[in-house]
């Protein structure tokens, strides 16, 4: 195995290897260089923003309903998310349990800063999407990993939870389904990781943000629906990937009462409300037609399947990816680290992969690679990459 | 009505006891949108410009800032030292989160009344006294009263250390002076702004300069990601200073 010495990998790329999120931006930064580039590295979903949420964004600009929200978030839309999330997700929540954030990036934030003295641990699966890291050192607390892996679809383990507990365990984190493997924790796990939680009194924070994108007949599960669990779940969502409107910045967090108050006083002292014309163009989304998710469902499914057959052209093995944009894929075959292979891939191909590195320290053997590019796009890029990835084996 | 839960299973964080109540009502409506700001917002909606920006904030955005402390400072500072943030509000936390360690001190020419919740949250204290030990950062806005800040800029030029914050995003800001006028303070000092007195509610704002941009860039990064990208292209069509506002 080739290490990040190689001198193939430029220095700029190697300061920053160490830190996942660093890194990304880093390939990103670099992407912009080759015009050609073809992108699979962010999570933005490529699809226009239905027309519907366009023309209510204008609507609330045309009436004037432009001025500042409470900082929990437009009433309206505080309630139709509450609605949603007991019809579809079998949460007991009203109004009260939700506050709207900007993104599902300043919810975690949020939810660590309020959770979390110095010291207190979190089990966070691994591999994970390493904001978490950063919201959870941003609070003073220490992340521990739990190890999930290939053979399992990486599913979350019960016994691998149980193992990981200390005293100063105070929370869950499971993301279902995950960025960046697109496994999912199914309801038998879920189940079993409800009793774990209660019999430890820990709090799970249960990121959904990619709940509408599951494949295969497999199906999303609340774990915050449980008997007993309402009161320790905190549950993540928001409307960026579902609706394809990341730029707009809304998510939202349902929890128990004081939890959402405590959350709103950070928020009025770190980013205040979100912004309103974003909040009425996610009422819309919450109430508006929900057809253009089963139109984008369709549209990833085909582009996934497009490139796993590519994938496994090149010889690469990826797991069972359930849900989400991304085919989480082991690269270990090629001999070369990821984050030189993500690396060669955008100088030689011009294509943008993120290396397993951006997603913990422990993956140099796999690649995340996201299909938020057309068909079209997603077979000029399998084209590219072929030959590269036959040459550097070869090498 | 549900049985939603009250109370987390859990004891929160210690620091939330430390921060003010927030009140749930709605607050009262904003004056009417300029007919160029809302032209800039729908052609952006009309131009599918609803995803992740670049994490700085758009280019055309950035360098309206820059021209803006320059026109009002006599400051230059190229485009590539901004971050437009949500609001003043997340450029003054973003500066103390990265700025100021737990236990030191802020160094306040007026009341400081616009960051004392985000101190609170950092665990920083709030100080008039020029003299104290263990001060982080000064504090300073264009309304604070001109001797202070004046005190303020004496007592900290040589305290190399301490960091700058001119904050221009408080409301009707008064006054011509800003730190880094002065060279020698250009590199430790934090310019906060924002759109907010003509724009509430689109939570535009922005951090410039200083030799620190890049990592209080990539802290704002890791809260929010980017800005609404509505509200930065709308901010656009916004006139800021003393430019007349276009209709």
């Amino acid at each position: 195995m080739m290490t990040l010495h190689n001198p193939n990998i430029p220095e700029d790329v190697r300061a920053v290897a160490a830190d996942g999120t660093q890194l990304r931006y880093k390939l990103m930064e670099l992407s912009n260089q080759y015009p050609d580039a073809i992108a699979l590295g962010r999570g933005d979903p490529d699809l226009a923003t239905p027309p519907h949420i366009i023309e209510a964004a204008k609507q609330a600009v045309r009436d004037g309903k432009t001025g500042p929200t409470p900082v929990y978030g437009l009433p309206e839309l505080r309630e139709a998310v509450a609605a949603k999330l007991r019809a579809e997700n079998g949460l007991s929540v009203d109004a009260g349990n939700v506050i709207i954030t900007t993104g599902g990036q300043e919810g975690l934030f949020l939810i660590m800063q309020a959770i979390l003295d110095p010291g207190d641990e979190v089990l966070v699966p691994d591999p994970r999407y390493t904001s978490y890291d950063e919201a959870i050192a941003s609070a003073g607390g220490k992340i521990v990993l739990v190890p999930t892996d290939h053979a399992d679809a990486f599913n979350l383990r019960p016994e691998a939870v149980e193992a990981a507990i200390t005293p100063r365990t105070k929370a869950l984190l499971i993301i279902s389904p995950s960025n960046p493997t697109g496994g999912i924790v199914t309801e038998d796990r879920a189940r079993a990781i409800a009793d774990i939680a209660i019999r430890h009194n820990l709090i799970v924070i249960s990121d959904e943000i990619y709940e509408k994108f599951l494949y295969d007949n497999w199906q999303h599960f609340s774990i915050g629906s449980l008997p007993g669990m309402a009161e320790r779940t905190i549950t993540l969502n928001g409307f960026s990937k579902t609706y394809a409107m990341t730029g707009f910045r809304v998510g939202y967090i349902a929890a128990p009462a004081n939890l959402i108050h405590a959350l709103a006083k950070i928020k009025a002292v770190t980013t205040g409300a979100a912004a309103t014309v974003s909040q009425w163009a996610a009422l819309a989304a919450q109430t508006g037609s929900q057809a253009p998710i089963q139109d984008f469902h369709r549209i990833y499914d085909e582009r996934r399947r497009l490139m796993m057959t590519g994938l496994r052209e090149m010889g690469f093995d990826f797991s069972d990816p359930r849900g989400a944009f991304f085919l989480w894929t082991n690269s270990g075959s090629t001999g070369i680290h990821a984050t030189e292979l993500a690396y060669l891939l955008l100088r030689d191909a011009h294509v943008l992969i993120f290396p397993g590195t951006g997603f913990g320290e422990n993956w140099g053997n796999y690649l995340r690679i996201s299909v938020l590019q057309s068909s079209d796009l997603l077979h000029e890029a399998i084209e590219r990459m072929k030959p590269l990835i036959m040459r550097y084996r070869s090498r | 009505m549900t049985n939603a839960p009250q109370q987390l299973s859990r004891p929160l964080a210690s620091r939330v006891t430390l921060l003010p109540d927030v009140q749930e009502t709605r607050l009262p409506d904003a004056p009417p949108t300029s007919e160029a700001v809302m032209q800039a917002a729908f052609d952006a909606l009309d131009k599918g410009k609803t995803h992740y920006t670049d994490r700085p904030g758009i280019l055309p955005l950035r360098e309206k800032a820059v021209a803006h402390i320059g026109e009002t400072y006599g400051v230059e500072m190229g485009a590539d030292e901004v971050t437009i943030t949500c609001g003043a509000t997340e450029a003054r936390f973003v500066t103390l989160k990265q700025l100021v360690k737990p236990g030191m001190k802020i160094l306040c020419a007026g009341s400081g009344e616009p960051i004392a919740g985000a101190a609170a949250l950092v665990g920083a204290t709030l100080t008039h006294n020029t003299d104290d030990a263990d001060i982080a950062l000064a504090y300073l806005t264009p309304n604070d009263p001109a001797d202070q800040v004046q005190t303020v800029l004496n007592a900290v030029e040589a305290r190399e250390n301490v960091w700058i914050v001119w904050d221009m995003g408080v409301q009707n800001p008064q006054s011509s002076l800003h730190p880094a006028q002065n060279p020698a303070l250009a590199a430790r000092t934090i310019t906060i702004g924002s759109a907010s007195d003509k724009l509430p509610g689109w939570r535009i704002g922005w951090l410039a300069g200083s030799k620190v941009a890049n990592k209080l860039r990539a802290y704002k990064q890791s809260m929010t990601i980017c800005t609404s990208s509505i509200s930065q292209w709308a901010a656009l069509g916004l006139t800021l200073g003393s430019e007349t506002e276009s209709q």
